[in-house]
């Protein structure tokens, strides 16, 4: 009963008239921040950050939260169309967006999307309502080893994330590490990579890397296209974005999976929706009976990771309002405007303050309806960007990425990084590298060496450390099992590759003529 | 000759007075080191609305962010000094040159400090199960068997706040980093490490649950909302006063009488009862005094932590 009564308290805040708007304009302003490629959340919120300093701090609390989880729904949108990633989270949906996007599958790839961002962030929600407290509780048993033997099950199974060559693969996996080892180490202070700049002490920025190697890369490939033409004008009308049946078939289960992983992930601090997305790409892409679509246009590329990180969003409140923990730079700044207000966060926060918690929450069912009713009909208009000639559309499109790649961290040399990158994506396709494991090696390398050597550390230097923990032991286990499952199975893959290679060349001929 | 002794001396003293009368004569940029929304950020954007109205002209405030607050920091060290280019950084200032050798300023000569407006103080925190009631029982425990003490990130406020711990109280105590307060404080709760010196905001709300119990406040005197927690000078650590403040620097060869007007004018502003009931709900003690007293404190704690990294041995 009181549950019901929480829940009665919550779309009581929610449903104000106030609360009602500003969570619609957090929504808003959250979508147009996504859908501009490289204008990240963080940003976004900074600058409307002294705007709360006038609102109560529920309804400041309620359009930050709006922004945030609305750049999300709208980054994949840049992500789909322009093989830009709108935010570093939708990095990870252009490997199968674009290539659908091509396909004149751009406007299904939006509607899917918007659909498994709104499943995620459902299954987040519900989460969050149900379990705060008791899985803030068992977040706290996630120490650095165990931090450890998650990112290295995520590397393992994300291994064959590439197609072809594997030494290629595996060669840009580690150029990923070391770009990622840029900057100060976290326990020597010593610098590296960084060539004497205090600007790169910081280290590199997982939105210049991304933008630079698949973004900038793109348009440097298209300066021999000339015209946009080539897409079939029937892609581009509404009734395009109606998905097959196949096509829901193929998503419910990475949906539901990726909604749990992100659920997962989102709610240990330091985390987040990036690796949430990241590593449910290359479980899909394990788990697929057909992992040879995967970076071609598979629709369960661009659903898990949506689902993920949509759901990471939610769940990335629980540490954030019960333990009073930020997650995130971006959930520092939503407790900076709590704290503003003379609220502190923390285990009390619940009963302390229920209408601010329960509001919240509920609150992220208007916003996620409000993002549904904005984000399908813009579908239409996001994909007509595809008509524009590319010699009008690209230009401006660099343009965004300069401003946002400078936005990121306020620094002109992340403007430069965009264009090295840009230079290195644009190398890395003439001699047919590819991206994915670059990024996934910069996400995921830089984390697993914090945690290795802080684990070893409080270890005092046992590798034991790893299986004695319980809950390591048992990640470490399955760790384990994905190796010699993968060892074991590739032989068994490379016998059903050989079967599908006739019936693939026949796929493919319907579609060559929009590519 | 003489006619022009005079002319220059009137000149001389004519333009003397007359740039600090003047000053501010265009908008001044209040440069801060760090990105938008950190505390520091969030304390001048609430102070330069005081000065705006004080001064008469726009009053920006410009985040240079980077290199641990250094680019923001050697960017005004290079800046023309008239006043109109200030630094408002934070304790950072003092800690940075002890473990980053290759800095492109000195820093004890290139900014000339002009007021410290405010600080957060820390305090020492343990597990709320843990069986440390006192301090003096977690040093004796600590050398029974080692313990360990999370730090907010190398060469942070936190991170010499443990070392001078350790060295004071001899307990057998290594320190973690941690990337940021936050995860550092769930060290403390998850059990992971043993003690933190965390600021009252990250504690607070988790000292009154319970979840974590304040062992000592660092620094010679009590604290307001923790009443109770000894102050490190009561415990006999009376070197334990280690403070992330917040000051305002202008670059060196900046005209003494436009110091002494920032100074002034900022003072007024501390004092304003609507900016302090402002920022005191995010744990800030407010400051001022003169420039003296600023140009002192910084020279001392220059020395006291560049010492400590030696003694530590805190690599460079």
């Amino acid at each position: 009963m009181e549950f019901l009564g929480n829940i009665g308290l919550g779309f009581s805040v929610a449903l104000s008239f106030t609360n009602i708007f500003y969570c619609f304009l957090g929504a808003l302003l959250g979508t147009l921040v996504g859908v501009i490629p490289g204008l990240g959340v963080l940003a976004a919120i900074s600058m409307l950050f002294p705007l709360t300093f006038h609102l109560e701090p529920t309804t400041a609390l309620i359009m930050l939260a709006g922004i945030w989880y609305g750049t999300t729904y709208g980054g994949s949108t840049a992500s789909i169309l322009l093989n830009l990633p709108g935010t570093p989270a939708n990095a990870v949906t252009c490997l199968d967006g674009f290539p659908m996007a091509r396909q004149g599958r751009g406007g299904v790839a939006l509607f899917m999307t918007t659909v498994a961002s709104f499943f995620g962030a459902s299954f987040g929600i519900i989460l969050l309502t149900l379990f705060t407290p008791v899985i803030a509780e068992y977040a706290l048993r996630f120490g650095s080893a165990e931090y450890f033997a998650l990112m290295l099950m995520g590397l393992v199974a994300a291994s064959t994330i590439s197609e072809g060559s594997a030494i290629k693969g595996l060669a840009m996996m580690v150029l990923g590490i070391i770009i990622g080892l840029v900057g100060m180490d976290s326990q020597t202070a010593t610098a590296r990579f960084t060539f004497g700049s205090l600007g790169l002490l910081e280290g590199v920025s997982l939105i210049a890397l991304a933008m630079g190697v698949f973004g900038v890369a793109e348009i440097i490939m298209s300066v021999r296209r000339v015209k946009a033409t080539d897409i079939d004008p029937d892609s581009v009308r509404l009734k395009a974005i109606k998905p097959t049946r196949d096509d829901v078939r193929r998503s419910w289960m990475p949906m539901l999976r990726g909604s749990t992983m992100g659920s997962f992930f989102g709610t240990l601090p330091g985390t987040g929706p990036s690796i949430a997305a990241f590593l449910s790409y290359a479980v899909e892409k394990r788990l697929s009976k057909t992992p040879e679509r995967f970076g071609k246009g598979a629709i369960e590329g661009i659903m898990a990771p949506e689902a993920a990180n949509n759901s990471a969003d939610q769940t990335a409140f629980i540490p954030t309002l019960s333990l009073g923990v930020p997650g995130s730079a971006t959930m520092a700044l939503m407790l900076g405007a709590l704290m503003i207000h003379g609220i502190a966060p923390g285990p009390t926060l619940i009963s302390d303050e229920p209408e601010l918690f329960w509001g919240l929450i509920m609150s992220f069912w208007v916003g996620n309806v409000i993002l549904l009713i904005l984000n399908i009909p813009l579908i239409g208009v996001w994909v007509r960007m595809l008509t524009i000639p590319y010699n009008l559309l690209y230009p401006s499109v660099l343009m965004f990425i300069c401003i946002g790649a400078y936005t990121a961290s306020f620094s002109p040399l992340n403007v430069w990084m965009v264009f090295a990158f840009g230079a290195l994506g644009y190398a890395m396709r003439i001699f047919r590298f590819p991206g994915a494991p670059l990024l996934l090696g910069f996400v995921l390398g830089p984390l697993m060496e914090e945690h290795f050597r802080r684990a070893m550390l409080l270890g005092r230097g046992d590798f034991m450390t790893f299986f004695d923990r319980p809950i390591s032991a048992v990640i470490m286990a399955l760790t384990g099992l994905i190796l010699l499952w993968s060892v074991w199975g590739s032989e068994g893959v490379r016998q059903r590759r050989t079967d599908r290679a006739s019936s693939a060349r026949a796929d493919q001929d319907p579609t060559k003529k929009s590519i | 000759m003489k006619k022009f002794i005079t002319a220059a001396v009137a000149a001389l003293g004519f333009a003397l007075p007359a740039m600090a009368a003047d000053y501010p004569s265009g908008p001044v940029t209040i440069v801060i080191p760090y990105s938008p929304s950190g505390n520091t950020d969030v304390f001048a954007r609430h102070l330069a609305p005081y000065l705006e109205e004080k001064w008469g002209q726009a009053v920006v405030v410009d985040n240079k962010p980077g290199g641990g607050s250094m680019i923001g920091t050697a960017y005004v060290s290079q800046a023309k000094p008239d006043g109109q280019t200030l630094l408002m950084t934070s304790s950072a200032f003092v800690t940075a040159p002890a473990i980053q050798k290759e800095l492109p300023f000195d820093s004890r000569t290139d900014l000339v400090p002009i007021v410290n407006v405010g600080h957060v103080s820390f305090v020492l925190i343990v597990n709320g199960e843990s069986p440390y009631q006192t301090l003096e029982e977690f040093v004796a425990a600590s050398k029974e068997s080692p313990k360990f003490a999370a730090t907010a990130g190398l060469g942070t406020t936190t991170h010499f706040a443990m070392e001078k711990f350790i060295v004071d109280s001899g307990a057998d105590v290594e320190v973690v980093h941690f990337k940021g307060g936050g995860p550092a404080v769930v060290s403390i709760l998850s059990n992971e490490t043993d003690i933190y010196g965390s600021s009252i905001s990250s504690a607070g709300k988790n000292i009154e649950a319970g979840k974590v119990r304040p062992l000592m406040v660092l620094g010679n005197e009590r604290i307001d909302v923790i009443p109770d927690v000894p102050s490190a000078g009561e415990l006999g650590y009376p070197d334990l006063e280690i403070k992330q403040w917040l000051g305002v620097f202008a670059p060196k060869g900046t005209d003494p009488e436009i110091l002494a007007k920032i100074n002034a004018d900022v003072n007024e502003a501390l004092a304003n009862q609507e900016f302090i009931d402002t920022v005191t709900p995010l744990d800030w003690t407010l400051n001022g005094g003169t420039s003296e007293a600023f140009v002192t404190q910084v020279d001392e704690e220059l020395t006291k932590w560049q010492a400590l990294a030696d003694a530590a041995g805190i690599k460079k």
